[in-house]
């Protein structure tokens, strides 16, 4: 359509208010509190879902939850103990109450197996797990984001196609290895036939040196995943109309892609990197029994599958998915400073 | 540019990952379905040498109590597939089914069942899974349920978040205008644009289900003994790695297969949906020689522009010249598709993927754009203005930061200097409150205002040639008016010679002093005097159908089919300083 009239002089623009300046810096800080408010508010409603979840691990044991525990071969007084020690006895509101009383104390009872209070054994077990997880997600984020943009980067278009596919291949067959059997593969190769690394936690070597694999296992798969994500939003990033504008600026490659193209790849990349993140957190649960490692993941598993240790089980878990929670929060924050659009919407 | 995708119809392209996914997936298939009848036997007998290495007869080793590793891993498939496939049904039905719901219902319940998802999502899939193992006691009933539900989440997301991507689409939003309820909306328009990615959702989920319940498997949570599946083989042989590793083979390696299979019908599927366009780098070159300019050349010079499609060899552009003096406005004026665009494109030396370009000469004032030009000369003597505001702008930094960047890489000032340059740019573009707007990101701004703030960006390297692709086409009509008569002013003021780009007549009439019709990549009719042309004073049917095609002006009931002389002349007479 054309402008139905003649062109006239530079009407006054409606958006005009001497107001504006003052009111922006304020509506950035209330969108900033908002924000916050909304954040903190959202994780402490998962941290009270949690113990909730947690509390109902016992209740919902389908049948008689006592006998289930104690196992086929207990005797009659087993089973009661059981109720008894679990508070099984009591009515569920009661039991609700002081398992709350008990979760505000930090205090999950005791264990079945090591007659220990719970939270002490999760204590113990938790740097293990944190330790090799951090080191992996430090490796992965930089690693992963990294490969990923120049790969991104060096296939616009249809340049370097032996890359293109080099890339398809390997990442595609790393990530179809599942971390454990990576951990196998790795214990089968530096462990059993080069002997480099230890194949499970001894005391006899290092802390660190027995770190190696299961860091390795950890994260090598989430290096593909996100150099994969990363790579593909790197492609569509490249052709959006800002970066033809920024091409158009003439700036140095450097700026072009670290400044105008990489902030635009983290919204995405670190949207997924969190559910990666997570994700790494219940693989490092299975990958830590190809190692003995004495961490969160060989403890619940031993608990579940062999001890039926419910108090270990409830604390374990409480903990993991409160480091989770802890995960999402963080990198919402980061993603809210990185691209504020989104701390005005309700989610990620 | 515009013109320069004409393609973007889609199709489903069959590709070799695709194939080489479907047909792994389908040997899967048949060994999970044949094995388990002809293999049982010596799966399960006992008494064969027992932990054999490689041995003939036994490929794979035999595992403790003497049974053919090769022939476990075989029978196994049928469990770990079955398993597998029914974690992802119970996840994708609930999922899609949650993820529905919660779209249809009342804003307040929709919000809370967001969250709600979230927080299922921002879970580890594995600590779902061994809640409800908690819960359940291990076996196989017990995982393939707790990787149902721990997948539920994602799924539900995936629905939720396409619902509302969906919604925003034009037709969805036409329908719901219309008044079309809601739930009819979900079923007709909402859920059939899902399958490609739920598709995909689905692959990745079998793949994910199957990795995981042989990892519940693996650490003993899984199936037990006498059933068996990838994950049970590999912990057995993990028990025997360091004495006879050659078990971890044959459950490996089906476990390594069968995700692989999954990723690729995954991948194929995506790659199908959306085939990535195959370009190469634009290029720009010259043919033949014509004799260098006149002592004074005009701001731009192109002679025999010529641009092809790189990898069909289709002519885009043929062999079009022009020149724009200092302080002159040209247009270039056609329909999309024309190759006006791509001319912007290859006179700014932007020329884009899978594009050759040539021409005979081409050169800005003295400078030879076809030879090596410094980036920092393109970059401050060529001004750029985009079609589209809302995406030619960088969304991630603020309008200081990324306008900055040119001048303070390209003139040689200082953050500090740069902004002033840009405040008093803004301000010579009439935005309000100018240092304010370097803080924001572009999504605080209307449409109008970015635009503005682009056409003050572009001439803040004092530029001689300012290029406007199609600058008003995605504002509207009062807000064109304002961009219109700011690019006026500003070249009228500075001298700077623009090269203005429209499929609208109208426009283009009364903006420019000379106008290029181009149709089918040609320059059909140069127009030396725009003001004064009518459908009969053309030469050129095309230009008379474009002019004929224009709604005139009728003020105070004044035929005015001839009228554009007065409308450019009132224009110019009230644009004037």
């Amino acid at each position: 359509m054309t402008p139905a009239a003649t062109l006239v002089d530079d009407p006054p623009p409606p958006e005009a208010t001497p107001a504006a300046a003052g009111h922006r810096a304020g509506s950035q800080f209330a969108l900033w509190r908002g924000f916050l408010i909304r954040r903190l508010g959202g994780a402490a409603a998962n941290v009270v879902l949690l113990v909730l979840l947690t509390f109902f691990i016992v209740q919902l044991i389908p049948g008689d939850p006592a006998t289930a525990i104690a196992g086929d071969n207990a005797t009659l007084e087993q089973v009661e103990t059981v109720r008894h020690e679990l508070g099984l006895d009591q009515p569920i509101l009661a039991q609700l109450g002081h398992y709350l009383a008990g979760v505000a104390h930090g205090d999950f009872g005791q264990s079945f197996r090591y007659h220990l209070p719970a939270t002490q054994i999760v204590r113990n077990a938790a740097p293990y797990t944190l330790s090799i997880a951090a080191l992996a997600v430090v490796l992965v984020l930089v690693l992963g984001v990294g490969t990923g943009v120049v790969v991104g980067i060096a296939t616009r278009g249809d340049r370097n196609r032996w890359l293109d596919r080099a890339f398809t291949w390997i990442t595609s067959l790393v990530q179809s290895i599942p971390p454990y059997l990576q951990a196998t593969l790795l214990v089968l190769v530096f462990a059993v036939w080069l002997s480099l690394f230890p194949p499970a936690y001894t005391l006899a070597y290092g802390f660190w040196e027995s770190a190696v694999l299961p860091v390795a296992a950890l994260s090598i798969g989430g290096i593909a995943s996100v150099a994969r994500i990363v790579r593909r939003e790197t492609g569509v990033v490249q052709e959006m109309d800002f970066m033809r504008t920024a091409r158009g600026w003439r700036l140095p490659p450097l700026v072009r892609y670290a400044k105008h193209l990489l902030p635009n790849i983290l919204t995405t990349a670190l949207t997924l990197a969190g559910i990666i993140l997570t994700s790494m957190l219940g693989s490092a649960l299975i990958v830590e029994t190809v190692f003995a490692w004495p961490g969160l993941g060989s403890t619940v598993i031993q608990a579940i599958a062999v001890d039926k240790d419910y108090p270990v089980i409830q604390a374990a878990v409480f903990f993991i998915g409160f480091i989770s929670i802890l995960i999402t929060l963080a990198i919402d924050t980061v993603l809210g400073i990185i691209d504020p659009r989104t701390l005005g919407t309700g989610h990620g | 540019m515009a013109d320069a995708t004409p393609d973007t119809k889609r199709r489903f392209a069959w590709n070799g990952t695709l194939i080489c996914g479907l047909v792994m997936g389908a040997i899967i298939l048949l060994t999970g379905l044949i094995a388990p009848f002809f293999l049982t036997e010596p799966a399960t007998a006992l008494g064969g040498g027992s932990s054999l290495g490689s041995v003939p007869g036994h490929p794979l080793g035999t595992d403790s109590l003497g049974r053919d590793m090769l022939a476990r891993t075989l029978v196994a498939t049928r469990l770990t597939v079955v398993m597998a496939l029914g974690a992802t049904a119970i996840a994708g039905a609930a999922g899609i089914a949650l993820g529905i719901a919660v779209w249809l219902a009342p804003r307040k319940v929709r919000e809370l069942g967001l969250r709600g998802i979230e927080f299922a999502v921002s879970y580890p899939t594995l600590l779902v899974a061994i809640m409800v193992a908690a819960i359940l006691g291990k076996g196989t009933v017990t995982v393939v349920i707790a990787i149902g539900v721990a997948n539920t989440a994602g799924f539900a997301r995936l629905t939720a978040n396409l619902a509302a991507g969906l919604s925003q689409r034009d037709y969805v939003t036409t329908a719901r205008l219309i008044g079309v309820p809601r739930v009819r909306l979900a079923t007709r328009h909402i859920l059939p644009n899902m399958a490609e990615p739920m598709l995909i959702l689905v692959a990745q989920a079998f793949a994910g289900a199957l990795v995981e319940i042989s990892g519940l498997s693996f650490v003993g949570l899984g199936s037990q003994s006498p059933s068996f599946d990838y994950g049970t083989l590999l912990r057995d042989a993990l028990g025997k790695l360091m004495i006879n590793p050659v078990l971890v083979v044959g459950p490996a390696m089906a476990l390594v297969f069968a995700s692989l299979a999954a990723l690729f019908i995954g991948d194929g599927l995506a790659a199908a949906a959306n085939p990535r366009s195959i370009g190469k780098r634009g290029r720009l070159r010259r043919v033949g020689q014509v004799p260098d300019a006149a002592s004074e050349p005009p701001v731009l010079t192109a002679t025999g522009v010529t641009v092809r499609h790189a990898a069909t060899g289709r002519v885009l552009v043929e062999d079009v010249s022009f020149e724009i003096a200092r302080g002159e406005i040209l247009g270039i004026v056609g329909e999309s598709g024309s190759g006006k665009s791509l001319t912007a494109a290859v006179v700014s030396r932007l020329v884009p993927e899978g594009i050759e370009a040539e021409a005979t000469r081409l050169a800005l004032g003295r400078t030879d754009l076809l030879g090596r030009v410094s980036q920092r000369e393109l970059a401050t003597r060529i001004g750029l203005v985009y079609q589209d505001p809302g995406t030619s702008l960088n969304p991630a930094l603020t309008l200081g930061s990324q306008f900055g960047d040119v001048l303070t890489h390209h003139r040689g000032l200082s953050r500090k200097q740069a902004r002033q340059v840009l405040v008093d740019g803004f301000a010579a573009v009439l935005l309000p409150d100018p240092a304010g707007r370097l803080r924001q990101h572009p999504h605080e701004l209307s449409g109008g205002m970015k635009q503005r703030a682009m056409i003050a960006s572009a001439m803040s390297t004092q530029p001689d040639l300012l290029i406007a692709d199609e600058p008003t086409t995605a504002l509207d009509v009062t807000v064109q008016r304002e961009v219109l008569a700011i690019i006026k002013r500003l070249n009228r003021q500075a001298g700077t010679a623009v090269l203005f780009i429209s499929h609208d007549i109208g426009v283009v009439r009364r903006l420019c002093d000379r106008v290029l019709v181009m149709r089918e990549g040609r320059v059909v009719e140069r127009i030396a005097d725009p003001a004064a042309m009518t459908p009969d004073n053309v030469t050129h049917p095309y230009t008379a159908q474009l002019l004929a095609a224009t709604p005139t002006v009728a003020i105070g009931g004044r035929a005015a089919a001839p009228a554009g002389g007065t409308a450019a002349a009132q224009a110019a007479a009230e644009v004037a300083p």
